[in-house]
C-alpha cells in the first residue's frame, strides 16, 4: 500500500522539526520512567564483559535476571561460576563460593545506590534515581539512553557513571563506569513474557 | 514481771538504749551504701546464671552506651556524630567510640591483613593446591570490575585468594546499621547512633556518671541548635536509678518524718509526746540499718526507701503504748497508766510483734537482694521500736500521752464506724465473694510481672533503649552461647567447635551472622594448624603456576602473595597478651573474660537471619561442646524470674501460716481464730481483686505487700478480738487503732507514689490492703455490749 507523497513529506517534516525543537520534543526522563513503570516484571539472560586494568584477559559472565516489582531484583551468575545475588526490600542475600551471606542493604550505602539505579530504572521510579544519581536521558522512546552520574562523593569515588541503553520498556545494556577507568558492559536479551514456542512454564506472569 | 520492772532504776533502760544506739551508730557509721542495680537482679541459683547476671552487672553491657542525635537535617547531625565521637576518642576515657566512621576501622583493617593467614576459616592444605588457588582465585577476581572490587583490587597482588575479604565478610554479617554520609543512622535515618565503650568498669558507676557527663557537655559545646542527644543502655540506668534512689530516699524520709508528725502533733497536742512517739521510730531506723550493714555488708538506697514504712509502722506501737497507757488514768481502775498498758495492750503489741515477724521472716529468706535486706531490715527495726516502746517509753512517759488534741474525734468517729460497719457486712461478704470468684477465673493470668517491673528504669528510657538497638541493628538477637572452661585455650578450642555449628546456621539463613572472640583471637591449635597448611615458597610457585595458566591473573605478578605466605608460616602466634593494645583488643575483650572463679568464659552472640531459628536444635547440638550452652538473655531472665515468683509464693504461704499459727497459739480457740483471720483474708482478696480489676499485673512485690497486709492487719484484728473480750469497746483504743492505721496507710501510701518501682509496688498493695483490714476487722468484730458511751467518747 502506497502512502500519497505529500503525507508521506509532512511526515517526515514533522520527525526532522521534532529533533530540531530540541527539549521539548526530545524524550524526557518523565516519559521515560512512566514508559518502563509498565513493565512491572521481567526475566533476561545477560552476558557481561569487564574491562579491568592489569588483568591479562577480559572477565566474561552470563546467567539470569530478573525483576519483580516493586523491590525484588535477582541477578543469577551461570558462567564461570554459580553465584547469585538477590535483593528484596532492604533484604540482600549473596551466594558465593558456596557460601550464603545475608545483609541489610542499607548498611552498605554505595552498594544500595547502585541497586537503587536497577530498581529505579526497571520500575520507572524517578524519585529513587533522583535521590543517589543525577539523571540524563537522551534518544526516543524507540531507542533511548539513561546516564546516571552519581551524587555522593563516596560513591563517586567509585563509580564515575552508569549508562543504561534500552528501547521502549525493555533494556538492553547496561555499563557501568568505575572511577579507576575498570568498566563493565552488561548485555540484557529479554526472555519472552508470553512465548508462543513451548517454553517451561513460569512461576510468575510478566508484564507486556 | 512487774516488780522486776518496778526495781530498775529509771535510768538503766535508758543507758542500755544509749549504748545499744551508739553501738548501731559505730556500724553505720563503716557501712557502705550503694544504690546501683544489682538489688534487682537474683543471686542466680546455677553457674550458667551467674555467668549472665555478673554480665550484666560488669559485661560489656555495662559500659555500653548507646547515643542517639535526633532533630536538625541529615548533614547537620552527619557531622555531629562525626565531630562528637571525634573528641570522644580523643578523650582517652573510652574503649571504644563507634559511629559507623570507616576511618575507625583503618587500624582493625591492616590488623587483620597482618595476621590473615592465622585468621582466615578458609586456610586448609587444599587451598593451596592448585585447585584451590585456582577457585580463590576466581572468587577474588570475580568482585574485580564492580564497586564492590575497588577494596580487594589494591590487595590483589598480596593476597589473591581473597582471605582478607573472607575474614570481613564473617565478621561484618548481617552488614550492622544503615550508613548515611559515612555515619550510623537509623533505619528510617531520621537520627545519628553512635555506641561507646568506657574503659572504666561498668561497676563503677562514678566513672560512668563522668562519662556521661562528658558525653553531654562534650555534644552541648558542638552541636547546633535544633539537635538533641539522647543516651541510653545499662550506665544510663544504672546512674540514673541511683540518683533517683539518693533524690527519693532522702524525700520519703523528710516527707514521711513530717506528714507523721503532723499527725502525731494533731493526735496528741503535745510536743513531748510527738518526741517520744518518734523515739522507736529512729531507734527503729538505727538498729535496721545497722542490722542490714552486719548481714550483707553493704545498704542498698532501696531498703532505706522503705525504711520509711518503717516509720509508719513502728509509730503505731508508741501510739498504742501513749494512749492505752493514758485510758487507765480515764477509767481510773488501775493506778499507774503503764502497768495498765502492760497488763492490757502489751500482750497484743508482743503478739502483734510476732506475726510482722512472721511476714518480714519470709523476705529474709527471698532471692533477690534487695527484698533479703528489706526483711531483715524490717525485723531488727520492729524489734528495736517494740523494745523502745515496752522499756524505754513508761520510763519517759510513764501515764501516756497528756495531751487530748484530735483524740477525741478520733475516737467519736472509731465508734460511729464500729457501729456501722458490722451492718453492711453481708455486703462485704458479697464483694469479697465477687472478688474470689474473679481471681479464680484469672487465676492463670494474675501473675504476670516480670523482672523488669522490678527494675527501676522508666519505661521511657527502655523504650528509648530498644529503639536505640534496633537501629544500631547489630542483631541483638538476645541470643548468647556462653562457653565456660578452666583455661583461656580451652575457652577458645570449645568456642571454635561451637562456631562451626553456628556457620552451618549461617548459610541455612536460620542466622544473619555471630560475633566470636575466635575471629581475632583462634585458638592456639588452630593457628597451628592453618600455619601447617602454608606450603613452602617452591611447592607454592608450582603450584601457582598450574592455578593460574590460563587465567586472568598471571604468577608473575603474584611474588607478593608468596613472600606473606612465606612470612606467616614463621609468624608468632596471636595470644591474649600480644592482642593487647591492638586495634582488635577491645572486640576480644567484650567476648572473652576471666570469671571470678578464674576460670574462662567465651561468648558467641548470635544475630538473627531471615528464616526462623531453632534453639532447641541448637542446644541438642552444642551438647556435644563440653561447657558450651544456649542463653536467650530475656527467656533466662524470665525462667529466673518464675522461679524467684515460685519461692517467693510459698515463703509467702509460710509467712501466712506462721502468722495464723502463732494466733492459733495465743487465742487457743477456733472460732476466734476464723474470726481474726476472716477480716485478713478478706482484706487479701480484695486487693488483689482490686489491682487486677485496675490491670496490675501482680508480681513479687505485690506478694510482698499482700504478706504485710497480713502481718500489719493481724494487729488489727486481733485488738477486736481483745476489745470483744473485754466486754467492752473503749473509745481510747479504738482511736489508737485509727490513728496508727492512719500512719500506715500514710507511709505506705507515700512510697506508693515513688518513682521507684520496686517501692511503688510494696505500697499500692499496703496502703489499701491496710485500709481494708483495718475496717473489716471492724466490721466482722463480733457485735458485743457497748457501755453507755464512756471516758472520752461522748
Amino acid at each position: 500500500m502506497k502512502t500519497p507523497r505529500p503525507e508521506r513529506l509532512a511526515l517526515l517534516l514533522a520527525t526532522g522539526l521534532a529533533f530540531l525543537a530540541g527539549p521539548a520534543a526530545a524524550l524526557e526522563l518523565g516519559e521515560l520512567m512512566a514508559m518502563l513503570a509498565q513493565r512491572r516484571s521481567g526475566d533476561a539472560r545477560f552476558s557481561e564483559q569487564r574491562f579491568v586494568s592489569g588483568l591479562d584477559q577480559t572477565l566474561r559472565y552470563a546467567g539470569t535476571l530478573s525483576f519483580t516489582a516493586p523491590d525484588r531484583l535477582a541477578r543469577h551468575t551461570q558462567t564461570p561460576r554459580a553465584e547469585s545475588f538477590v535483593v528484596e526490600g532492604n533484604r540482600l542475600v549473596l551466594e558465593r563460593g558456596g557460601r550464603s551471606r545475608q545483609m541489610q542493604l542499607d548498611s552498605q550505602p554505595e552498594l544500595a545506590a547502585m541497586v537503587a539505579a536497577m530498581r529505579g530504572t526497571l520500575s520507572g521510579d524517578a524519585s529513587a534515581l533522583r535521590q543517589h544519581f543525577k539523571p540524563t536521558v537522551s534518544g526516543t522512546p524507540a531507542q533511548w539512553s539513561l546516564t546516571l552520574v552519581p551524587l555522593e562523593y563516596r560513591l563517586l569515588a567509585v563509580v564515575r557513571q552508569l549508562r543504561i541503553d534500552g528501547t521502549s520498556s525493555d533494556l538492553h545494556t547496561v555499563e557501568v563506569q568505575l572511577a579507576d577507568g575498570d568498566r563493565s558492559v552488561m548485555t540484557i536479551e529479554p526472555i519472552p513474557a508470553n512465548p508462543t514456542l513451548p517454553l517451561p512454564p513460569k512461576p510468575r506472569a510478566s508484564g507486556p | 514481771m512487774r516488780p522486776h520492772v518496778d526495781a530498775l532504776p529509771r535510768g538503766i533502760p535508758v543507758a542500755l538504749w544509749l549504748a545499744a544506739m551508739l553501738a548501731c551508730a559505730a556500724v553505720i557509721v563503716q557501712a557502705r551504701f550503694t544504690a546501683d542495680l544489682s538489688a534487682f537482679l537474683p543471686a542466680a541459683p546455677d553457674a550458667r546464671q551467674q555467668a549472665l547476671i555478673d554480665q550484666l552487672k560488669s559485661g560489656a553491657a555495662a559500659r555500653t552506651l548507646l547515643l542517639g542525635i535526633d532533630g536538625g537535617s541529615a548533614t547537620q547531625r552527619a557531622q555531629a556524630s562525626r565531630a562528637l565521637a571525634a573528641r570522644l576518642r580523643a578523650s582517652g576515657l573510652f574503649e571504644q567510640v563507634q559511629n559507623g566512621e570507616s576511618d575507625a576501622w583503618v587500624e582493625v583493617g591492616r590488623w587483620v591483613v597482618e595476621h590473615r593467614y592465622l585468621l582466615s576459616p578458609a586456610i586448609e592444605p587444599r587451598r593451596f593446591q592448585s585447585d584451590g588457588l585456582r577457585e580463590a582465585i576466581d572468587d577474588t577476581v570475580s568482585l574485580l570490575g564492580t564497586p564492590a572490587g575497588a577494596l580487594a583490587k589494591p590487595l590483589l597482588d598480596r593476597d589473591p585468594t581473597g582471605e582478607t575479604q573472607r575474614i570481613a565478610e564473617a565478621a561484618l554479617a548481617g552488614g550492622g546499621p544503615r550508613t548515611e554520609q559515612g555515619v550510623w543512622a537509623s533505619r528510617d535515618g531520621g537520627r545519628a547512633v553512635l555506641l561507646t565503650q568506657t574503659r572504666a568498669d561498668g561497676g563503677d558507676l562514678d566513672a560512668q556518671e563522668a562519662a556521661l557527663g562528658i558525653i553531654r557537655s562534650t555534644f552541648a559545646a558542638l552541636a547546633p541548635p535544633g539537635l538533641a542527644l539522647q543516651a541510653t543502655g545499662t550506665p544510663r540506668f544504672a546512674v540514673d536509678s541511683r540518683a533517683q534512689i539518693r533524690d527519693e530516699v532522702s524525700v520519703l524520709a523528710i516527707a514521711g518524718t513530717v506528714l507523721m508528725g503532723g499527725l502525731l502533733l494533731a493526735a496528741f497536742a503535745s510536743i513531748a509526746a510527738l518526741g517520744v512517739a518518734m523515739l522507736p521510730v529512729a531507734t527503729a531506723v538505727m538498729a535496721g540499718v545497722a542490722a542490714v550493714a552486719l548481714t550483707f555488708g553493704t545498704v542498698h538506697g532501696v531498703t532505706l526507701g522503705f525504711g520509711t514504712t518503717l516509720i509508719g509502722e513502728a509509730v503505731d506501737y508508741a501510739i498504742y503504748y501513749l494512749i492505752q497507757a493514758r485510758s487507765a488514768d480515764a477509767t481510773a481502775a488501775v493506778a499507774g497508766g503503764w502497768r495498765h498498758w502492760l497488763r492490757t495492750g502489751w500482750p497484743t503489741v508482743r503478739l502483734g510483734l510476732l506475726t510482722s515477724i512472721c511476714g518480714f521472716g519470709a523476705l529474709a529468706f527471698s532471692g533477690f537482694p534487695g527484698l533479703a535486706q528489706l526483711g531483715v531490715f524490717s525485723i531488727a527495726g520492729l524489734i528495736a521500736a517494740v523494745l523502745t516502746t515496752r522499756h524505754l517509753l513508761p520510763v519517759l512517759m510513764p501515764d501516756g500521752a497528756r495531751g487530748v488534741g484530735l483524740r477525741r474525734h478520733l475516737g467519736r468517729v472509731a465508734l460511729r464506724l464500729v457501729t456501722l460497719l458490722p451492718r453492711v457486712r453481708h455486703l462485704l461478704t458479697v464483694l469479697g465473694l465477687a472478688g474470689l470468684v474473679l481471681l479464680v477465673t484469672r487465676h492463670d493470668r494474675l501473675w504476670q510481672a516480670e523482672l523488669s517491673s522490678l527494675s527501676p528504669v522508666p519505661a521511657e528510657l527502655l523504650q528509648l533503649d530498644e529503639s536505640l538497638r534496633a537501629d544500631l541493628g547489630a542483631g541483638d538477637s538476645g541470643t548468647v552461647i556462653v562457653v565456660q572452661a578452666s583455661d583461656v585455650e580451652s575457652a577458645l578450642q570449645r568456642a571454635e567447635s561451637a562456631a562451626a555449628l553456628l556457620d552451618r546456621l549461617v548459610d541455612e539463613g536460620q542466622l544473619a551472622g555471630y560475633q566470636s572472640p575466635t575471629r581475632w583471637l583462634p585458638s592456639r591449635a588452630t593457628q597451628q594448624r592453618r600455619q601447617a597448611a602454608l606450603p613452602e615458597p617452591a611447592q607454592l610457585d608450582a603450584a601457582l603456576a598450574q592455578a593460574t595458566l590460563g587465567g586472568p591473573l598471571s604468577a608473575a605478578r603474584l611474588a607478593p602473595f608468596v613472600d606473606d605466605v612465606q612470612a606467616a608460616r614463621a609468624q608468632a602466634p596471636l595470644t591474649l597478651e600480644s592482642l593487647r593494645g591492638s586495634a582488635v583488643a577491645p572486640l576480644v575483650s567484650n567476648l572473652l573474660f576471666k570469671r571470678t572463679d578464674d576460670g574462662w568464659t567465651a561468648l558467641l552472640s548470635l544475630q538473627p537471619g531471615a528464616a526462623a531459628f531453632d534453639e532447641t536444635a541448637l542446644q541438642r547440638s552444642l551438647a556435644g561442646i563440653s561447657g558450651a550452652q544456649v542463653i536467650a538473655i530475656g527467656d533466662e531472665l524470665r525462667r529466673l524470674y518464675r522461679r524467684y515468683l515460685g519461692e517467693a509464693q510459698a515463703q509467702a504461704l509460710l509467712g501466712a501460716l506462721g502468722v495464723v499459727v502463732l494466733i492459733a497459739l495465743w487465742l487457743r480457740s477456733l472460732p476466734r481464730v476464723l474470726a481474726v483471720c476472716q477480716p485478713l483474708a478478706l482484706a487479701v482478696l480484695l486487693t488483689m481483686a482490686g489491682l487486677t480489676l485496675l490491670g496490675v499485673p501482680l508480681g513479687i512485690l505485690h506478694l510482698v505487700g499482700l504478706l504485710l497486709v497480713v502481718a500489719v492487719g493481724s494487729n488489727y484484728a486481733l485488738y477486736f478480738d481483745l476489745l470483744r473480750h473485754q466486754d467492752s469497746l473503749d473509745a481510747d483504743t479504738l482511736a489508737s487503732l485509727l490513728l496508727a492505721n492512719a500512719t500506715t496507710v500514710l507511709s505506705f501510701g507515700l512510697i506508693a507514689a515513688s518513682d521507684i518501682p520496686a517501692l511503688s509496688a510494696i505500697g499500692r498493695v499496703v496502703a489499701p490492703g491496710a485500709l481494708l483490714a483495718l475496717l473489716l476487722s471492724a466490721a466482722y468484730a463480733p457485735r458485743v455490749r457497748r457501755d453507755s458511751p464512756s471516758g472520752s467518747a461522748v
